[in-house]
């Protein structure tokens, strides 16, 4: 073949999975992963030219982004001292008249709500942590790096939710994991580099949306889009065939329709056409390869009691955490899981708990399964919302109730391996965890963090587009926050 | 390799080659500088930001002297010129750019730039800026591109491919107009036409099919992005599909683009706009919008004008204004000032700044269709008729009016009760939050009075609501009372009176304060009456009416009991007041006359409303003062209320099916602006509560200045309008020749279709980018025309065979030495298959359909409360409506177009991907969608068809490629299906489940085995490469 040919013909096969629907997560691994290795050394995501900088401390992240925002003070900001403070009103020098979200502006009063879970010292580390809503993740504290400080520029969800993931409060910027499998790719030919889930969520709770927004490629090629893995039907799109129609009348189908492709082909030369030639056989293969994948039958049974009884169901929050390791596994760059429901204006203890049980578990199982299988020490996991919550309550405020409006100033995030400080926790606030008093942490600040694990200097991590030299971290703030890391 | 090399120079634009290898060619400022100083130094020194003083964006600036005193550039001197200097040096603190900016200069970079000022230092402003030239082709309509073209490819010792065959132009030319194949016949008159302006014919007719309007308009409305829901948080529905179809509509009249562009921007403000002219400012309204609690107003009123400007500058002006928000633009002139002056012109506008989450935001227009219209008319005449009616029965009753009484009634207090054993008649009662009401009697409950009370039992917030009922004026010293009974063991945690005037905001609560956290507390909103009322006895609860707002003339019409816990019940509930009879509007007819003297009642007609209106002073005639009492007695009198009721009802479900019916006319949201407008400033660092220097209304100062139509005033989005489209402007036309240049062959003459400005690409050809473009505007901005133009150049018309000689030459064809062959965009390919199947839907316009979609695709992200959570496909025909009419969800579009690159319309879009994956490739094979057309395809082929496999497999050809298959290909195509008729034979229950496939119902009387074999075969041809081409 001619060598211009073969090179466009390797820049195409990059688009292997364009912008939506590869599901279930395993694509086609063991077969076809020993087929393909054997057949072509070629890289299906090549890495941007020049990447990574420097060396990388984490080949894989794995995002737990919970969707609503989690109460920083119910979890792991631990403020003994605001019991003296129960439904007694936020000293105005707390709040000094920063800006608030219009759905608690107008409240005559702001009593401040103590948290009312008891907080308990866990690991050898001794981190404060709500472990009777966490008792999974107050297992594994010594693993993780926890970050108090952390803040934001918006107040309301959706901007929040796209600055947290893009970098930009408007639509239309690329996400952090389209900018990694943009800038890395990916070592596995036969799945996305980037994966999405959308697990559900508890009944009952405040169920905020999802944008698609937030794995999306923006401005970077749509083949760099996150491709969400589905829970119910097809893991991915149009997967099956229809019915009637057997894998070998769909062989007979192709065996035809790829003869005609091939006299197009050498009629017309368009190098597109030996691309299409590649997807329609690379398709056939993952029909056969993608149940396969999924199929959970190959884990212990250990680990399968490790991430609980509802592991095997897909559309679970845990059986998506354990689809997060498989594809970590499998070499896959990124993966994130979207859970949604931690959006507590009003009856928080309950359905915060309500919450904490549905994915508690799976996180805490885990950091086990990657610690267990040395994993860990190359994939970063990152938990968080989009910003943290009021000390003050929203609505009824008792001893067994209350709620919570939104807070940007500062927050509650972790991160465990892939070169992340074990045990150590990052900033302070006040004693009404209203303000940062010590080593704040910007969105922009931690995705740098996160952008420098994965051996990529932020700074220098660009694409032009309306004119600009677009970055995931923005104009303002932006460090790396070395404190942080081995 | 030297001749490859050539090329790449010749094409690369920006790209910065080795000089060497040419002749000493003379530099271009635009061409070789602008792209080095732009990348490496604008940042430091461009406009707003200058290190040292200097700024090296425009030539007055860059011959002056900096801070330090030294010249930058010294035409003709690099030697003596700090910049070559700077950039040579390899000291840290002197090499420019500096280490830590990690910009290094290449060699080659360095040495253009100093041949450039050896040679003069010739500047010239950014090309798009400049006029549009006065160009003269060299050679006249039809060939006018071709001899641009052609002369270009000559220069690079390259020529024409030969003409592509007659069945691909058609097809070409079909996809390109009307974004769907040609059918079979449309392919037998063009081949059978042997006349030398066949294929000219052939053109017009695509020019003149309503299809033509479809397929222009749906490249626009990615550049409005035109989307079916508000795009942020809730992401509910938004009506304003008349704006699509009016975008329809515009191409197929071909509607002057200029005018087009203006009807856009500022058709609100033409004189006597018409409703057309309002709907193509839907436009402005396209931008995302949120409704979410707890947004700041101020915020949105600032983006919702930033994207509506933002997006103008693109549309239009083929400029990114965006990092002018924030600061002076460093690369293209135009400041944070000029940004937002133009700002100025759509910051005061007139919809809310939250969108509420309402399907039509006000300012909107109503579309009135013609059933509709008919049906309104006729409950219209009928309403009028049974006034007449109740008129008529009134004028009969016996009435004394109080007024005219001999001896006076005395004033007495009086006392309404609403609810005693029902609600009053008329009204709507329900449950909001909590269980549907109950009644109880003394068997079941407890009674005060009558026979019936309510009774609530919930263990959180429940209330009983009462709304339209008649309304009730509030009199002086009125109080509202209702009878509870409470339990000590079944004690709510507070109960609460709430009455409703032109809002609820008229709350009265017993017991916990802020269990009901309604209301902005120690207001009326929200009255802390005290404590419960005693228990396990029917209490008469008060409250004045003044203490919750409601002041002596204030109107009621509902009224709800609320508790939160508990189990309540409530019996006998209404209100008191101090009434004199014969002064009372509801009972004396002459009072209310007094009263309504000056008034316009529209429910009476002309006549009457006039004698209503001139008051009981004036009319003195007896049968004119009984028409009135007539009317007063049909509709306002309370002593005759109960004899009238039965009319009365009936009127009221006629007017409410009236409301109902104008309620259900489609409306669509319009661009207006308030009346009084906005203060506009510069915001400093794009932050929406930092105002700095006060701004009016301008455009920006590069371009030629704006012309008011009336210099006293400020300037008008109309004003904006008509200075986009004036003849000196010299972006407006190049935008928009160039994006119909990169709709017919794929790519723009320049490339960066989205982006004119000095970060975008060079054109590849200058001189022709000008001539279209001012041909385009002297020619009246004719559409048609020009697209015609484009598709009859020779260029358009080659063979798209690439040979490995042309790709090395110039891989990305922007020297159209081949024709264009590109992937069909998502709806093409959508259509396409629908169209070739006969399952296509003629209907244009409308509310967007939802065909066939796997469950899924909205669930998982919806909000819970939003009314696009849940996705509801259409049956029959709506699954079967071009895509253009497909309902777009922002937040989760729909997979065809998600993976076929459709933009998911949250921002513009000048130009789409293309991209080639496995996804689409199952996409193709097994979508529902996709494999029912296959079905009904085959259909065709048995139907229209003899019965004989080779006539059927031309058949299939000429559908779908508008061609005649080889007879290679039929042999190929033949081997497939007698593979698939003999597995088909052998299993019918195979065949039995693929033909029902989807919902339409399979021909009676066809072979199954047979028809599931030939859909095999036409999914085979529909997943072709050359199938989903525009070749």
């Amino acid at each position: 073949m001619h060598p211009f040919i073969e090179n466009q013909l390797l820049q195409t096969r990059r688009q292997f999975f364009g912008s939506q629907g590869l599901k279930l997560g395993s694509l086609a691994l063991g077969m076809m992963m020993a087929q393909e290795k054997k057949a072509h050394a070629e890289v299906v995501h090549k890495p941007l030219f020049g990447l990574p900088h420097h060396k990388p401390t984490a080949k894989s992240i794995i995002y737990f982004h919970m969707n609503g925002a989690p109460s920083q003070i119910d979890l792991w900001d631990h403020k003994p001292i605001l019991k003296d403070f129960f439904n007694k009103d936020l000293p105005p020098s707390v709040q000094a008249g920063q800006r608030l979200s219009t759905m608690t502006s107008g409240q005559a009063r702001f009593p401040v709500a103590p948290s009312k879970f008891n907080f308990t010292q866990e690991g050898k580390c001794g981190r404060w942590i709500n472990a009777e809503l966490l008792p999974y993740t107050a297992k594994v504290v010594d693993d993780i790096a926890l970050i108090k400080s952390v803040f934001t520029n918006a107040i309301n969800h959706d901007p929040a939710c796209t600055f947290v993931m893009t970098g930009n409060e408007v639509p239309g910027k690329a996400s952090i994991g389209s900018w990694l499998a943009y800038g890395l790719g990916s070592e596995n030919n036969n799945l996305p580099s980037f994966v999405v889930f959308t697990p559900r969520f508890p009944d009952g709770s405040n169920g905020q949306a999802l944008f698609t927004r937030m794995w999306s490629s923006g401005f970077l090629p749509t083949r760099f889009n996150g491709v969400a893995l589905r829970g119910t039907g097809d893991p991915v799109l149009y997967l099956r065939n229809p019915e009637g129609v057997s894998a070998s009348d769909r062989r007979t189908m192709l065996d035809t329709m790829q003869k005609l492709n091939q006299k197009e082909l050498q009629q017309l030369g368009d190098p597109e056409i030996q691309t299409r030639i590649s997807q329609y056989e690379m398709a056939f293969r993952m029909q056969s390869s993608v149940p396969e994948l999924t199929d959970l039958s190959t884990e212990s049974k250990r680990t399968l009691e490790m991430y609980g009884p509802n592991v095997d169901v897909p559309g679970t929050f845990t059986h998506s955490a354990i689809m997060a390791r498989r594809l970590v596994e499998r070499g896959v760059r990124v993966v994130q899981l979207f859970h949604r429901g931690w959006d507590q204006h009003s009856d928080l203890p309950k359905q915060l708990g309500n919450q904490c049980k549905d994915t508690d578990r799976g996180v805490g199982a885990l950091i086990m399964d990657l610690k267990q299988r040395g994993l860990l020490d190359q994939t970063l996991v990152i938990w968080g919302g989009e910003f943290g919550r009021t000390v003050y309550s929203q609505g009824t405020l008792n001893n067994q109730t209350y709620g919570r409006d939104h807070h940007p100033r500062n927050f509650c995030m972790w991160m465990a391996g892939g070169g992340v400080k074990p045990g150590i926790s990052y900033g302070e606030t006040d004693d009404f965890s209203y303000n940062i008093t010590k080593d704040p942490v910007h969105i922009n600040d931690l995705n740098a963090t996160i952008l420098h694990c994965m051996g990529i200097d932020h700074e220098q991590f660009t694409f032009k587009y309306q004119g600009l030299e677009q970055k995931l971290t923005g104009v303002e703030h932006q460090r790396v926050i070395k404190e942080l890391l081995l | 390799m030297k001749r490859l090399f050539f090329a790449l120079l010749v094409l690369g634009g920006s790209t910065l080659v080795h000089t060497a290898e040419v002749p000493k060619p003379t530099l271009s400022f635009n061409k070789d500088i602008r792209p080095i100083l732009s990348e490496y130094c604008f940042a430091c020194h461009g406009q707003g930001k200058s290190k040292g003083e200097l700024r090296l964006d425009s030539f007055a600036h860059f011959i002056k002297a900096g801070a330090s005193g030294e010249k930058a550039i010294v035409p003709s001197h690099p030697e003596t010129s700090q910049v070559i200097t700077r950039i040579f040096a390899t000291e840290r603190k002197m090499v420019m750019p500096p280490p830590s900016t990690k910009k290094t200069l290449t060699n080659d970079q360095k040495e253009t730039l100093q041949k450039w000022i050896a040679q003069g230092a010739k500047y010239e402003k950014h090309w798009s800026f400049e006029p549009i030239a006065n160009i003269k082709p060299l050679d006249k309509t039809p060939y006018a591109i071709d001899s641009f073209l052609l002369e270009r490819l000559k220069k690079n010792g390259m020529k024409y491919s030969s003409l592509a065959d007659r069945s691909t132009l058609l097809r070409r030319v079909s996809f390109t107009l009307t974004g769907l194949t040609p059918t079979v016949q449309e392919m037998e008159t063009f081949l059978k036409d042997k006349s030398p302006d066949a294929y000219e014919k052939m053109i017009d007719r695509y020019l003149e099919s309503p299809k033509y309007g479809e397929e222009m308009a749906r490249h626009w409305l990615d550049i409005a992005r035109y989307a079916d829901t508000h795009g942020l948080h809730l992401d509910n529905e938004r009506q304003m599909w008349a704006y699509r179809d009016w975008v329809i509509a515009a191409y197929n009249k071909n509607q002057p683009f200029d005018r087009f562009i203006v009807e856009q921007v500022a058709g609100d403000l033409l004189p006597n706009a018409t409703l057309d002219q309002l709907i193509a400012t839907g436009f402005n309204r396209c931008n995302v919008s949120t409704g979410e609690g707890g947004s700041i107003s101020e915020e949105w009123v600032f983006r919702n004008a930033v994207d509506r400007t933002s997006n103008f500058t693109e549309a239009f002006l083929g400029l990114t204004g965006g990092c002018a928000v924030c600061h002076d633009h460093k690369f293209d002139p135009i400041t944070a000032k000029d940004y937002y002056s133009l700002y100025a012109f759509f910051h005061s506008a007139a919809d809310a700044a939250l969108d509420g989450n309402q399907l039509l935001l006000p300012p909107i227009v109503k579309l009135a269709l013609p059933q509709m219209k008919k049906n309104a008319e006729e409950i219209n005449n009928e309403i009028l008729a049974h006034r007449m009616k109740m008129l008529e029965q009134a004028s009969k009753l016996t009435y004394e009016d109080p007024a005219l009484k001999p001896a006076k009634s005395e004033t007495k207090v009086t006392e309404d009760v609403w609810f005693e054993d029902e609600f009053p008649k008329g009204s709507k009662v329900f449950a909001s939050p909590g269980k549907p009401l109950e009644l109880v009697d003394n068997k079941k409950g407890k009674v005060f009075s009558g026979t019936k009370a309510i009774r609530r039992i919930d263990a959180g917030l429940a209330q009983d609501v009462c709304e339209n009922m008649a309304p009730v004026t509030i009199q002086k010293d009125s109080v509202f009372f209702a009878y509870v009974y409470l339990q000590d063991n079944k004690l709510p945690k507070s109960i609460m009176l709430q009455y409703h005037s032109t809002n609820w905001l008229h709350r009265a609560v017993w017991g916990d304060y802020n269990a009901i956290a309604w209301g902005a507390a120690n207001t009326t909103e929200r009255v802390n009456m005290g404590p419960l009322p005693s228990t396990g006895k029917w209490v008469r609860i008060e409250v004045p009416a003044e203490k919750l707002g409601l002041k002596q003339g204030s109107i009621i019409n509902g009224f709800a009991m609320t508790q939160f816990g508990g189990t309540v019940l409530w019996d006998k509930i209404g209100i008191t007041g101090m009434k004199d009879p014969s002064a009372d509007p509801a009972k004396s007819f002459l009072a209310w006359w007094k009263q309504q003297t000056g008034r316009d009642f529209s429910e009476a007609d002309k006549d009457l409303a006039l004698l209503i209106k001139q008051g009981p002073e004036v009319v003195k005639a007896k049968e004119q003062i009984a028409k009135v009492r007539a009317f007063y007695l049909a509709n306002f009198c309370s002593l005759t209320k109960s004899e009238i009721d039965p009319l009365r009802i009936k009127l009221e479900e006629l007017t409410k099916k009236k409301t109902t019916l104008e309620q259900s006319l489609p409306g669509t949201t319009i661009f207006r602006e308030l009346p009084t407008p906005r203060d506009s400033f510069v915001m400093l660092r794009g932050q929406y509560n930092k105002p700095g220097e006060k701004v009016e209304p301008n455009t920006p100062a590069i371009f030629p200045p704006l012309k008011k139509s009336d210099p006293k005033v400020r300037a008008t989005r109309l004003d904006l309008a008509n200075w986009l489209v004036s003849p000196e402007q010299p972006l407006t036309s190049r935008v928009m020749v160039n994006r119909f240049w990169q709709q017919v062959f794929g790519t723009g003459l320049v490339k960066s279709s989205g982006d004119l400005g000095t970060q975008g690409e060079l054109p590849s050809h200058p001189e022709l980018l000008d001539w279209l473009a001012s041909d385009f505007r002297d020619s009246q901005w004719n559409v048609k025309k020009l697209m015609k133009l484009l598709l009859t150049s020779e260029a358009f018309q080659q063979s798209s065979r690439v040979t490995n000689e042309l790709i090395l030459l110039d891989p990305e064809n922007r020297l159209l030495a081949r024709g264009p062959r590109i992937r069909l965009d998502a709806e093409q390919i959508r259509d396409n298959i629908l169209f070739t199947s006969g399952l296509l839907s003629p209907e244009m316009g409308g509310r967007g359909s939802m065909p066939y979609q796997p469950s899924n695709i909205w669930e998982p992200v919806g909000f819970t409360g939003s009314n696009t959570r849940n996705y509801k496909q259409d049956t029959g025909a709506g699954l079967y409506r071009r895509s253009i009419y497909v309902f777009i969800k922002r937040t989760a579009p729909a997979p065809f177009m998600a993976n076929f690159d459709l933009p998911n319309r949250e921002a513009l879009c000048a130009k789409r991907e293309r991209s080639n994956t496995p996804l689409q490739a199952l996409h193709l094979m097994n979508d529902t969608q996709h494999f029912e057309a296959a079905r009904k395809l085959a259909e065709r082929l048995l139907i229209e068809s003899a019965n004989d496999p080779e006539k059927r497999i031309i058949l299939a050809y000429n559908i779908i490629l508008a061609r005649s298959p080889s007879a290679e290909e039929t042999t190929i195509v033949m081997e497939g299906l007698q593979k698939h008729l003999a597995r088909y034979k052998a299993d019918p229950i195979a065949s039995s489940k693929i033909i029902r496939i989807g919902e339409s119902k399979f021909r009676d009387g066809l072979n199954e085995p047979e028809l599931a074999a030939y859909t095999m075969l036409a999914n085979t041809l529909l997943n072709l490469d050359e199938t989903v081409n525009r070749n």
